[in-house]
């Protein structure tokens, strides 16, 4: 009982009584990609000023560069607008040697425009939510035309990867602009210029964004004349208008992906979301006190059955908040999946007394149906060892409110959440949620994670000069949260995009907040 | 009638000014602010840095301070700014959505008028024949579904499969404007949201005719003889529309807002889909801003709709 | 009630307008097609842990997504969980949601309704204001914030319906007191110093029953699709808690609505087949009351 019989049926009947409408006829002369690049959890719609991006990565980086990028494997940085860069033995000033290339106006691109845009970057007033992660920087110094030199007030190895997504802007075009002005400019979506391979046309509010090859890119002339993002309200109207032929490429959600296996038409693109899922307990609630109560949860969880039957076999367990087996020593406990010893350690904690069956809150943010199965399926396995979840699914801004609220927040809105933090491809990603010197106001460590030992293994692996130590090092803050369990932590699970089988050398991976990473749009063809 | 007009227009401000102090009030009691919903909490910013962010909006002054802010530049007819837009004017955003919105509820409506006023009629005058009962159920049916399914369903076939008409939007980005394009996308979503009125017009309709069929003037003109195509065309139909033109007039009202569901599932650039990613998004400016527009637009076209009752019946006096 | 009734109503010799309206009723057949649909679908739905070996939230993961059988008759869902047990429960849920909000707005709008109608001129200017102002507030603002603010779940989605959904009742209240107020014995009644409970139970409600009846029974329908297009747009009941709106919220995933049939057409037709009995009764509620109806 398929609804595509059903369709065919009724298609009949119609065709019978009704006039097909006669789709307008496609006149392109030109070569046109259209996608719904902004589309999932790696997009961000309606933003145009890449200052403000905590998302929407892929598509800024079509127009506009950074310094330095990540490979499509996102496994290493390479050059961007920076052709080649070095840094010092003590690890306290980079240079960085710029690529000649020109702006979408035609002015000539130089080391003034770094220094403009990362002094930008780091002035708060602009509304960057860069500012605190460029703080390293103590200094930005453009000795010629083609350099760009960094000082650092102390070694930090996550600076690189931010500035993988600190896009380079024009000074000539945004220097008359007061800083305090600058997030409520209309430049930004009437007349942005960057150095990209494709320069901005139009913005038609809410629908999509045209932008035009860049005859004069540094890379050769893009292949293709025209590259289109069309804006969609949700990833299922997306999949309608990729079925429907109108668009050529779109994220997808695991359940959509499976609709497009062995279809001839289209390709799926399968990558790891370098988001760690965990189920996280409020370190404030005396529940979790006990570290054999926390150790229940990860043996109570049937986690490879999930995995496999939920998520299709498209995730994979983590159990610590690294999968990538560099950062994972070999010996750590596994956690497989063991209802008695869940049960057991239950009661030595003395469970019984402690919460007994009083139903515990289970906030999320996660509100797709897969989420909710997911979770629907660990309230089961807890509820067999008799911990009583409840999930309760709000959105963002309320999961926010919640969990930030500032001063006294209601520990009990939240004793128990399910979410996911990004841990990659920079591992120190992970830090912003578990060190103890990130507790609010300071950082994002809002389940309240206090473990003297866990906030040591950080700062080591953090403070780490010597490159081939650092995969020891964040191997260590693996094993001590393997062995303290600030959270149970559950897998990273994969994402999808599907692409019409008419595009020739597209890239696409679901880097998280979109990337940025080497796409090369120059090279994205379309054969008709 | 001038004063009438007046008088209803002074107590439509007052409304409107209540309409924003109850809006913002909603709103600030709504969990999580627009710093909340920018924030990704997979990639999180630290409250430190989400402060910083408020500050800079101003969201951090006293509530009253922000409402009499907001009131006294929104007096001169500026709106705001969007948060979540950074840098894009409300006023320019609203009014650009109630074009298509407009469009897509007139559409929706001409349809849903001609099938539903055509279908009271003949269900009417062919009382209890198997048409009318045909005709009363297909009307219950549609009254009885719900918006959201009979919009993905309608999607599904006919967009997906058959691919007889685009599957979302307005029109095909990059195109430049034709009429034959905005037609194509209009006319699925515009049938689709035509179900449930004519469902409910045909309702209105039959009954009202029935019940005018049985007056004394029907029965006289039948009596001397006038033929009964012309004593329902003439005689009976437009009396009948009288209580149909009330059910549209308060639909009008209501179409300003958009339909949420159809404009959601067709990425319809509409009131709906822009209300509904205000509100995921808390973005404060653009919620009130288009409370205000749309406020505005129900007080008139309540006001216009009285007119027009007066108008069509003269025994109806506006004071 | 009935001697309330005998108070407002001139006496007539011949039957009782109660026992005339069930006449009329009796003989429409829509109506009683309605009802014919609607009593066993409360049947089934209240008696279902009874005969129904599927618990609504149980799992099984060995049994995703499987088509209607022997053994699940409506199939499975995403999770292994039964179909029709999500159904019946569901059906629990938007039922209670929608009888519950529809009680609660007839309350408030009767008597925000008859106060405004026996409180004097002032009063009546002042509420009807009120009264003006929620039906101006643009319906989806008022729903999209009034659902984040209240949140997920049975008692914020009740909320929030029945916050929605009084203010016209309030209007047709106060509409046909209107006329009562100036009648003899209520004015008598006021005369003699009568409390506004006395004027409001013994006058106000009597005189409109027949308003409150019809309209619930319409809004109850009215309700059952509000609450699952709030479900729809992920502001009603959130699972795991089943609801047809929720159930139908699956349809969005394109292998759901293509190749999982039965995970939405099973819950969608028994939102269509309730809401159009509930429909039909209430059609048929509306000509049992009015007298006209008579005539045609």
């Amino acid at each position: 009982m398929t609804l595509k019989a059903i369709t065919r049926s009724v298609a009949i009947a119609a065709l019978l009584g009704a006039t097909a409408l006669t789709m307008p006829a496609i006149a392109q002369a030109q070569s046109t990609i259209t996608g719904g690049f902004d589309v999932g959890p790696g997009g961000f719609q309606g933003n145009f000023n890449p200052l403000a991006a905590t998302g929407g990565l892929t598509w800024l980086s079509v127009y506009f560069e950074p310094l330095v990028i990540y490979n499509a494997e996102l496994t290493a940085l390479q050059g961007s607008l920076a052709s080649e860069w070095t840094v010092s033995e003590d690890l306290r000033e980079i240079t960085f040697t710029l690529a000649e290339e020109t702006w979408h106006d035609g002015e000539a691109f130089t080391s003034a425009d770094v220094k403009f845009t990362l002094e930008l970057a780091k002035n708060a007033a602009t509304g960057s939510v860069f500012s605190a992660r460029l703080n390293s920087i103590s200094s930005i110094e453009a000795p010629d035309d083609r350099t760009v030199v960094l000082k650092l007030s102390a070694p930090d190895s996550g600076l690189l990867s931010t500035l993988s997504q600190v896009m380079i802007l024009p000074q000539h075009a945004l220097a008359d602009i007061a800083p305090e002005a600058i997030a409520t400019s209309t430049w930004w979506a009437t007349s942005p210029i960057g150095t990209g391979p494709f320069k901005f046309t139009q913005y038609v509010t809410d629908q999509y964004v045209e932008l035009a090859a860049d005859e004069d890119y540094r890379l050769g002339r893009p292949v293709t004349d025209r590259v289109i993002n069309r804006y969609f309200d949700n990833s299922a109207a997306a999949v309608s208008a990729l079925r429907a032929g109108e668009i050529d490429f779109t994220y997808v959600e695991s359940d959509d992906a499976k609709t497009f296996d062995g279809s001839a038409d289209f390709r799926v693109i399968e990558g790891a979301s370098f988001v760690v899922n965990y189920v996280g307990f409020n370190h404030m609630v005396d529940l979790w006190d006990d570290v054999r109560v926390r150790q229940a949860f990860m043996y109570a969880i049937d986690r490879d059955a999930i995995i496999e039957s939920l998520y299709g076999g498209a995730a994979t367990a983590a159990n610590c908040g690294y999968i990538a087996p560099q950062l994972v020593p070999s010996d750590i406990e596994p956690y497989a999946y063991d209802p008695e010893k869940a049960r057991a350690l239950l009661a030595e904690a003395g469970w019984a007394e402690i919460n007994g069956d009083k139903p515990i809150t289970w906030l999320t943010y996660y509100n797709t149906p897969l989420a909710a199965n997911v979770m629907a399926a660990a309230q089961a396995m807890l509820a067999q060892v008799g911990i009583n979840v409840v999930p309760r699914v709000v959105d963002t801004p309320t999961y926010n409110g919640i969990v930030y609220k500032e001063g006294n927040p209601d520990w009990n809105a939240f004793p128990l959440v399910y979410a996911g933090l990004q841990n990659g491809p920079n591992p120190a990603g992970i830090n912003v949620g578990l060190n103890e010197s990130q507790l609010p106001p300071n950082g994002a460590n809002i389940m309240r994670v206090q473990s003297r030992p866990l906030s040591a293994a950080f700062d080591a692996a953090l403070g780490e000069t010597d490159a081939a130590q650092a995969d020891a090092r964040w191997q260590n803050v693996c094993r001590v949260m393997n062995e303290e369990l600030p959270w149970a932590t559950m897998w990273v699970a994969n994402r999808y995009g599907v692409a019409s089988n008419d595009l020739v050398d597209f890239v696409w991976t679901p880097a998280p907040a979109g990337g940025p990473f080497a796409s090369h749009p120059e090279k994205w063809a379309k054969s008709e | 009638m001038t004063t009438f007009i007046t008088r209803r227009l002074a107590i439509g401000l007052v409304m409107l000014l209540a309409l924003s102090v109850l809006v913002f009030i909603l709103l600030r009691l709504a969990p999580g602010d627009p710093i909340d919903a920018y924030v990704n909490p997979t990639s999180p910013l630290s409250p430190e840095a989400m402060q910083a962010l408020r500050e800079r909006l101003g969201l951090d002054a006293p509530l009253p301070v922000q409402y009499f802010g907001w009131l006294r530049t929104a007096i001169t007819g500026d709106l705001g700014y969007s948060i979540q837009r950074v840098g894009v004017p409300v006023l320019p955003l609203v009014m650009e959505r109630i074009g298509p919105t407009l469009l897509l509820m007139a559409a929706g409506l001409i349809i849903a008028i001609v099938v539903g006023v055509a279908g009271g009629i003949i269900s009417a005058v062919r009382r209890n024949s198997p048409t009318d009962i045909g005709f009363s159920v297909v009307a219950f049916i549609g009254i009885s579904s719900p918006a959201f399914l009979t919009a993905l369903l309608g999607l599904y076939f006919f967009s997906v499969q058959l691919r007889w008409a685009p599957s979302g939007g307005m029109l095909t980005p990059g195109m430049g404007f034709s009429m034959s394009d905005l037609l194509a996308h209009l006319i699925l979503p515009a049938c689709l949201l035509s179900i449930g009125h004519a469902a409910l017009i045909m309702r209105y309709m039959r009954a009202s005719l029935l019940e005018v069929l049985n007056q004394d003037y029907v029965r006289t003109a039948r009596a001397k003889g006038v033929r009964e195509f012309f004593v329902i065309v003439k005689h009976a139909v437009r009396n009948a529309l009288l209580p149909v033109i009330t059910l549209i007039g308060s639909t009008i009202g209501i179409a300003v807002g958009g339909a949420i569901f159809i404009e959601s599932v067709f990425n319809w650039p509409g009131m709906g889909l822009l209300l509904v990613n205000a509100v995921e998004t808390r973005d404060y400016p653009v919620i009130m801003g288009a409370t205000l527009v749309i406020g505005a637009c129900v007080i008139v076209v309540n006001l216009l709709t009285d007119i027009t009752y007066a108008a069509v019946d003269p025994r109806i006096q506006v004071a | 009630m009935s001697a309330a009734t005998r108070v407002a109503t001139p006496r007539k010799t011949s039957k009782g307008p109660w026992l005339r309206a069930w006449e009329r009723f009796r003989s429409n057949g829509a109506a009683l097609a309605g009802l014919a649909i609607l009593v066993p679908i409360l049947i089934a739905v209240s008696s279902y842990p009874l005969w129904w070996p599927y618990a609504p939230n149980d799992i099984d993961l060995r049994a995703l997504n499987q088509a209607p059988g022997a053994v699940h008759w409506f199939g499975t869902d995403g999770v292994g969980r039964d179909i029709l047990a999500r159904l019946l429960q569901g059906g629990r849920i938007s039922l209670t949601v929608a009888i519950v909000s529809v009680a609660i707005s007839i309350v408030i709008g009767f008597l925000v309704g008859a106060i405004a109608s026996f409180g004097g001129k002032v009063v009546d200017n002042g509420v009807m204001r009120l009264v003006d102002l929620a039906m101006t507030l643009p319906p989806v603002i008022f729903l999209l914030v009034l659902a984040s603010i209240a949140g997920t779940g049975v008692m914020p989605t009740i909320v929030v319906i029945s916050l929605l959904s009084w203010p016209v009742l309030s209007r047709m209240v106060r509409a046909r007191l209107m006329e009562l107020r100036e009648r003899d014995f209520v004015v008598a009644a006021r005369g003699m110093g009568a409390s506004m409970p006395h004027l409001l139970f013994r006058h106000g409600l009597p005189n409109c029953i027949d308003i409150l009846v019809v309209y619930a029974t319409l809004q109850i329908a009215n309700a059952i699709l509000l609450e699952a297009g709030l479900s729809f747009l992920g502001l009603g009941i959130a699972p795991p808690e089943a609801s047809w709106g929720n159930m139908l919220n699956a349809a969005r995933s394109t292998i759901v609505l293509e190749q999982y049939v039965w995970q939405w057409m099973f819950p969608g037709g028994a939102l269509v087949l309730t809401v159009l009995a509930i429909n039909f009764l209430g059609d048929g509620l509306r000509d049992a009351f009015d007298p006209r109806s008579d005539l045609n």
